[in-house]
């Protein structure tokens, strides 16, 4: 199956792709459109699939929607930039503001799996402060999550996906060990560490989600290094073949290239299924539960495309925050070149890190940072040539037979919340005739504060190695969050601590859309431990009698 | 759910070669008893003389364990200096002295005679300054890494413990030769210390040593297989035993040291095919092997534990010879 083929759903048949074998399946059990399950997840990423897991792992009955196909890695992921963009979310979208948003590479995945298929992997914990930023550090907003429970989850998550880490990390509070040791750092990740070291900053080996052993199917790393276009050995431990398949052993339905596009809300204002495009046709699965975990673009697009007479403005959306506060990272970079070879795609892309400015707080701006190292592929590292350094023609062929002697270094940088940064439906349908999402992004000053002490700081450390011909890339930004804020109270957040809707209580809301604040860290590792303690807390609730 | 174990044919051969283990373990006790019986029988016989035959017997034992640990050695460092690219022309240098060392081991091996050789003693003599030199030039290689000696340089630079192998090779044949170098009718002595105590106590410290190093290893890859415990586990204890025959009463038999000892040699055997195993479950298996020989555990490795068992049955046999 490639991109440029029509591509059919996998799972109608009672069974699904079993990723570890070329050509096998494994028996998933069929709901039907009219039985009323207990739970619809829609998505199937790093929040939708560990929560499909534990919540059929705990008895109820799920059918998980994604909008993607469900993949076979061994069989289909290409060692070639271009086919593999066939992860990402590609569909139309509009983006305006001071500071228009890139869609649908990074910050975008259409797979089962979501854009952990093809995510790099990055498997950090917040500090513990972000979670109460606003009073601790004077910005943002506080989280109503207590940062000790996270912690309990964060370990959860990381034994769940066999994070591969250091003995000892060095920055937060103590921390289990990492269930697989750290990777071997290449030789891009030895230049970070020998900068930092040079600054008098810490370093680690990147915590990272691919295994450094074998772990039960999955092969140890072989440091192909294409982990950002899909891992072609199951080595990284994405959804696709971590939770999905604990969902599918535990009884839950995954229903791939399936496209959720209204929710239904009855007369006493209760969700009760959802409407969805599969296979040409639209129709309807009835739930007593549903949990949207579409990230932070998709999510506030369904609620507000599912807004009824009783509910104008779109579900859960009483506050008006629906769509609101949408954040992205500061993803700028400095790049360079060595006199020696480096081969910087070797392995993972990012194999070392430090996280110093987001523990240090002698700064004037609010926020905080980490840097890793770098290995674009080539198609990659020709955009960034063309795009920051303006290359063409000769000159851009010249620097790209450099390849194997750059280096960079690339920040995760926390940008604040901001009411006016925002997803909005546009007037415009797409191939399913729903509105396309309209995204506003501007940066504010304090981004840009702290983007320049990023590049700043960045910049010096490759001059302490000896980097030549540095140059800085200004403009990137990925992951994104926000959207559906979880907060204390219904006027000022869209979902509880437990990710439910202040307006419907069968709504739940699962991914990183709740993030009231987006840290300084990738975020893949908090949004699994908030949907592994939702699973929990959905079940306590229904024990209670209150789900 | 657990999703930790492997399946399908993987699965198959772990349980094979788990139960091919224990069932060898348990055999290399079978019998102690009696030949304990038989040792203080011909100790009673022979008070206060040691019988020289022991002596080139436990001689030839100890060019076995060097042997073995030299091989072990030579394809070990062929397949990671290879896997290094021989980017220092020294990296050939453990190659030439294990091949030598392997090959005089296998000439004192069909050696009867009562005499040492010097070519031997000159090999085995080079292997030692060999293995030396290589730790010397792995705690540099270590030491010079951002990270030093933190575990991420232990885990993947240069391994500290595996030069050290070769020079067991080369301790274990230069006390072949003390041993086989003995007066008639006196009891094998080593710079005046008794054969089996001088024996079994380098026998104890070079199985803690390599027990250090497999221990490393594995946790570096998590011990995800429970039986990557086992070289951790029995062959401290055939350690501890060796050493208390080293330092304890001699002239009696030491069954259960025997036991361990065997059992540890076979732990060295399946070793290899436990990582046969492992490479087969890297990406792309053993159609693969050409990458995963080099990525994957190092199969030469585990014989290690067998070359040093046999050195400590070879003082056992000695000590059981010995007056008190």
């Amino acid at each position: 199956m490639y991109a440029d083929e029509p591509m059919r759903p996998r799972t109608m048949q009672g069974r699904a792709p079993d990723v570890f074998t070329r050509g096998g399946w494994i028996p998933m059990q069929l709901r039907s459109d009219g039985e009323e399950v207990d739970f619809v997840v829609i998505g199937t990423g790093a929040g939708g699939g560990p929560l499909t897991a534990r919540l059929a792992e705990k008895g109820f009955s799920v059918v998980a929607f994604d909008a993607g196909p469900y993949f076979r890695p061994l069989e289909e992921f290409a060692s070639d930039e271009a086919s593999q963009s066939k992860l990402f979310w590609t569909d139309e979208r509009i983006v305006d503001g001071a500071n228009p948003l890139k869609m649908g590479a990074n910050n975008s995945g259409k797979a089962v799996g979501g854009s952990t298929v093809h995510f790099a992997m990055v498997s950090l914990r917040f500090r513990p402060e972000w979670f109460r930023s606003r009073t601790l550090l004077g910005y943002g907003a506080d989280w109503p999550l207590d940062w000790r429970e996270m912690w309990t989850y964060y370990a959860q998550a990381e034994q769940d996906l066999s994070i591969s880490g250091p003995l000892s990390y060095p920055w937060g509070p103590k921390r289990p060990r990492y269930p697989y040791r750290a990777h071997e750092v290449n030789a891009a990740g030895l230049l970070l560490a020998k900068g930092a070291e040079a600054m008098g900053y810490r370093w680690s080996p990147t915590p990272l989600a691919t295994v450094s052993a074998p772990r039960g199917n999955s092969p140890p790393c072989v440091y192909r290094g294409f982990c950002r276009v899909g891992c072609s050995t199951n080595a990284k431990q994405s959804q696709l073949v971590t939770y999905i398949p604990r969902a599918v052993r535990a009884g839950a339905e995954i229903r791939d290239l399936a496209m959720v596009g209204r929710i239904e809300v009855d007369a006493t204002g209760r969700a009760t299924g959802v409407h969805y495009h599969r296979d040409g046709v639209w129709r309807f699965q009835r739930a007593r539960n549903v949990v949207v975990a579409g990230y932070a673009i998709e999510t506030p697009r369904l609620l507000l495309n599912s807004a009824t007479d009783r509910f104008p403005d779109g579900l859960a959306n009483s506050s008006g925050l629906v769509g609101r506060y949408l954040m992205t990272q500061s993803n700028q970079a400095v790049w360079g070149e060595m006199e020696e070879e480096v081969r910087w795609n070797k392995g993972p892309p990012s194999l070392a890190l430090t996280e110093h400015w987001n523990y240090d707080d002698r700064k004037d701006f609010f926020g905080g940072y980490c840097w890793m190292g770098q290995g674009p592929l080539p198609i990659e590292w020709s955009s960034v040539l063309t795009g920051a350094r303006g290359l063409w023609g000769e000159a851009l062929r010249r620097q790209m037979e450099n390849y194997n002697h750059q280096i960079g270094l690339k920040m995760v940088g926390e940008m604040l919340p901001h009411l006016d940064n925002r997803v909005t439906l546009s007037e415009e349908h797409d191939q399913y005739g729903l509105p396309i999402p309209r995204i506003t992004y501007s940066w504010t000053d304090n981004d840009k504060a702290l983007i320049d002490h990023g590049l700043a700081q960045m910049r010096t450390s490759l001059e302490l190695v000896g980097a030549r011909n540095i140059f800085l890339q200004k403009d990137d930004t990925n992951h994104l969050a926000g959207t559906a804020r979880m907060g204390f109270s219904r006027e000022t957040s869209v979902v509880d601590a437990d990710c439910r809707s202040w307006d419907i209580p069968n709504l739940f809301v699962c991914d990183g859309s709740v993030f009231p604040t987006t840290g300084g860290v990738n975020p893949h590792l908090t949004i699994t431990a908030i949907a592994l303690r939702t699973a929990d807390r959905i079940e306590a609730l229904a024990k209670r009698g209150e789900l | 759910m657990d999703t930790r174990s492997p399946t399908g044919p993987v699965a198959v051969a772990l349980a094979a070669a788990g139960g091919m283990t224990v069932l060898g373990m348990a055999l290399s006790g079978a019998g102690l008893r009696r030949s304990g019986r038989r040792v203080a029988a011909r100790a009673n016989a022979v008070v206060g003389a040691a019988d020289r035959r022991t002596a080139v017997t436990a001689a030839r034992r100890l060019n076995r364990a060097s042997g073995t640990l030299a091989a072990s050695v030579l394809f070990d460092s062929a397949v990671e200096h290879y896997r290094g690219g021989f980017h220092n022309k020294a990296m050939y240098t453990p190659l030439v002295a294990a091949t030598l060392s392997l090959l005089v081991s296998a000439h004192g091996h069909r050696d009867r005679g009562h005499d040492a050789e010097l070519a031997r003693d000159l090999v085995y003599a080079g292997a030692g300054l060999a293995g030396l030199l290589g730790t010397g030039f792995h705690v540099f290689n270590v030491g010079k890494k951002p990270g030093g000696f933190g575990w991420q340089n232990l885990f993947y630079s240069a391994p500290l413990g595996a030069p050290a192998a070769l020079c067991l090779s080369g301790l274990l044949g230069w006390l072949s030769e003390r041993v086989r170098d003995n007066a008639p009718d006196t009891a094998p002595l080593v710079l005046g210390i008794p054969a089996g105590r001088v024996v079994g106590a380098a026998t104890a410290a070079g199985i803690i040593g390599t027990v250090a190093e497999a221990g490393l290893l594995h946790l570096r890859g998590q011990f995800h297989d429970p039986f990557m415990l086992l070289p951790v586990t029995v062959p401290p204890v055939a350690a501890g035993f060796c050493a208390a025959a080293a330092f304890g009463g001699a002239g009696r038999p030491r069954p259960l040291a025997r036991w361990m000892l065997r059992a540890s040699a076979v732990i060295g055997l399946s070793g290899s095919a436990f990582h046969a195993i492992g490479v087969a479950r890297s990406m792309g298996g053993w159609r693969n092997w050409r990458q995963n020989l080099l990525d994957g555990p190092p199969l030469p490795a585990p014989p290690a534990f067998t070359g040093l068992a046999l050195a400590g049955l070879a003082a056992l046999s000695l000590l059981e010879d010995q007056p008190e």
